[in-house]
């Protein structure tokens, strides 16, 4: 009792009994936790250490803990438990999209699937959506987004093209022949590395992640990586530019990963790339004017394309080839998927014209995806409906 | 009828078309840059390529539409800046105009805190309401270095205000310091500039700026803070004179 009683002077330390006994001094041979306000921390080690009390730290900043758990919570209770609760009109992170993914094939395993395709530099996985009602190999379409990281509202548009999928198929006549013919494959997220990079440090980051031998500058541009007049005015040599096309064409195994894909299938009919900014629908040639032999097929296309986009809200597009539309570029992804025999190869330049540019306000993603959707089933349909 | 090849981008223009336009050696604080048109594109032989441009502006913040201008654009062979003859007609007449660069001018002036402020828009395109009007300063300041350092086939867009820091002048001027960047097409590079906007309405916009490439830094981290006052190193000075 002695031993519990030279304890009592603790309690003096902070008036009101502010130290906060968790275990209580109960018997000597056993240990007393007490939480200790920062006030009072100075008062009661001293007390400690002048009367001979052993003691250790167990928890060193408590409100930290608290804190973390709090957010922690919080993060629990906004994360979407379903593809119905999901907010599509906001940014999200690769992890958050990722999950998305999980719910979407969890919900509909019988139309959708998730196919890892490779990795990226940093390690993290390629994932494809497979959206399919049956057959062994059919004809495909494929629709990436995210290929230049810093281009939010392209993650975002296709993440709500992963529900619209879902959720018109047995509804929307058009969409379900589609599915009822063809497979869609798509790619959310296809520069992870360089999408976890604008999410913590820079924004602004375009390229992949890789590390270029002999620089300190890292990243190659995977829209001048491609086999497509490699190497050519349009692109840079110098690993320090946006447009740096990489030490030979393929090196970046996230464009590796594709090319692999699309041989490997042998069946893709339809390929569209989306970027923004810029309101543009394009089609091949970049590297070279050129014009393809397919020229008047795709104009006509393209431009029913962007009819159907700007009735929903006005937005007005522009359409043409990439060279004569924007300016050359090469080693581009559709002049070389044009090149392997896929006819219908588009690349979408998104919302907005410059205004906002890459940092498009987040109540702009849904409108932006909804009319682009539009676009979509223009070509999709086209796809459906002349086969080759 | 518009051509299919007009997609170039003219985005320094806006500076220059105000100041015509208003005939007055005014700047506008409050238009923006809209839809544009190539009517036509005429290469002269052995001097250079002529653009016949047809484009609207609208204000920044209603977005309506405020006014059309008919420009010719003359390239010469070497010579970065083109020369440029240019109409416009404006919905609102002169006395108009001024009404809102002042309204403008007081909404900045009516703050009691120095304006400081970082990532405008942020990650997510928001632009908080009280950085408003500083941002859309910052577009027109912008685009008086974008008419300076665009040239036939390098052009420009404001993508975000770094840092913007607004000094208490002694006058009646409003003053602020900027870091901006700007996207280069087609590059595609992050121009990262260093601007000081000094104006007082009915007078020109003094714009001292320094721009830098971005990529050039080690790596593309933030630049936390600022430097205060005038940048460092070489400014290019001008008044708005032409």
């Amino acid at each position: 009792m002695v031993q519990l009683k030279c304890l009592e002077p603790l309690s003096l330390i902070c008036a009101g009994g502010c130290l906060d006994f968790w275990v209580s001094p109960l018997h000597p041979e056993r240990p007393v936790d007490v939480r200790v306000p920062f006030t009072s921390l100075q008062a009661v080690k001293v007390f400690l250490e002048q009367n001979n009390i052993p003691y250790f730290i167990l928890i060193k900043d408590l409100q930290r803990l608290v804190d973390d758990e709090k957010a922690q919570m919080v993060h629990q209770r906004s994360r979407a438990l379903s593809v119905e609760t999901f907010n599509y009109a906001t940014y999200h992170t690769l992890n958050e999209i990722y999950d998305f993914m999980d719910l979407l094939v969890a919900e509909r395993p019988n139309l959708v699937s998730k196919i890892e395709i490779g990795y990226s530099t940093e390690g993290l996985p390629l994932n494809v959506l497979k959206f399919s009602t049956g057959g062994p190999n059919r004809p495909a379409i494929w629709i990436d987004t995210g290929i230049h990281s810093r281009e939010w509202v392209t993650q975002a548009t296709g993440v709500w093209f992963a529900k619209k999928i879902i959720s018109d198929y047995g509804k929307d006549e058009s969409l379900t022949a589609i599915l009822d013919k063809m497979d869609i494959f798509l790619e959310i997220i296809t520069n992870p590395d360089g999408f976890v990079f604008t999410h913590t440090k820079n924004r602004m980051w375009r390229k992949t992640r890789s590390i270029n031998a002999g620089s300190s500058c890292r990243g190659v541009d995977p829209n001048r990586n491609w086999d497509a007049g490699f190497g050519g005015a349009g692109s840079s040599k110098n690993p320090c530019s946006e447009t740096y096309h990489g030490p030979h064409a393929n090196s970046e195994p996230e464009v590796k990963a594709i090319v692999d894909f699309v041989k490997q299938h042998g069946n893709i009919k339809a390929f569209i790339s989306i970027h923004s900014y810029s309101q543009l629908l394009l089609y091949p040639y970049g590297y070279t004017k050129t014009p393809v032999p397919d020229q008047k097929e795709l104009d006509s296309i393209a431009k029913a394309a962007v009819t159907a986009l700007s009735s929903l809200y006005g937005t007005s597009y522009r359409y043409g080839s990439i060279i004569t539309t924007i300016y050359q570029a090469s080693g581009g992804t559709i002049d070389w998927t044009y090149n392997q025999g896929i006819k219908y190869s588009f690349t979408f330049e998104l919302r907005d014209t410059g205004r906002y540019g890459f940092m498009l306000p987040a109540n702009q993603i849904i409108p932006t995806a909804q009319e682009t959707w539009k676009a979509l089933m223009v070509i999709m349909e086209h796809a459906r409906d002349h086969p080759y | 009828m518009c051509l299919a090849k007009n997609n170039k981008q003219f985005p320094g223009l806006i500076y220059l078309f105000s100041q015509t336009a208003t005939g007055q050696n005014t700047e506008r604080a409050s238009i923006f840059f809209s839809r544009s048109c190539l009517l036509l594109f005429q290469p002269v032989l052995g001097t250079g390529h002529k653009y016949y441009l047809q484009f609207t502006t609208e204000d920044y913040k209603t977005r309506e539409n405020v006014g059309t201008c008919l420009a010719i654009v003359f390239y010469l062979k070497r010579k970065p800046t083109p020369t440029v003859n240019i109409k416009c007609t404006y919905t609102k007449d002169q006395k108009e105009v001024q009404e809102d660069d002042h309204r403008f001018y007081q909404k900045i002036r009516q703050h009691t805190k120095p304006i400081i402020g970082s990532y405008i828009p942020d990650s997510y395109g928001n632009i908080e309401p009280a950085f408003e009007s500083a941002w859309a300063l910052a577009v027109v300041g912008s685009s008086y270095i974008m008419w300076e350092k665009s040239t036939e086939n390098l052009g420009y867009f404001m993508a975000q205000v770094k840092h913007v820091k607004q000094w208490i002048s002694k006058d009646d001027s409003i003053d602020f310091d900027y870091a901006v960047l700007l996207h280069e097409i087609p590059t595609q590079e992050m121009i990262l500039c260093h601007m000081r906007v000094i104006w007082i309405p009915n007078h020109p916009l003094k714009v001292k700026y320094f721009c830098s490439s971005e990529n050039q830094s080690a790596e593309s981290e933030d630049v936390s803070g600022m430097e205060s006052g005038s940048a460092d190193g070489i400014l290019n000075e001008r008044a708005a004179n032409f």
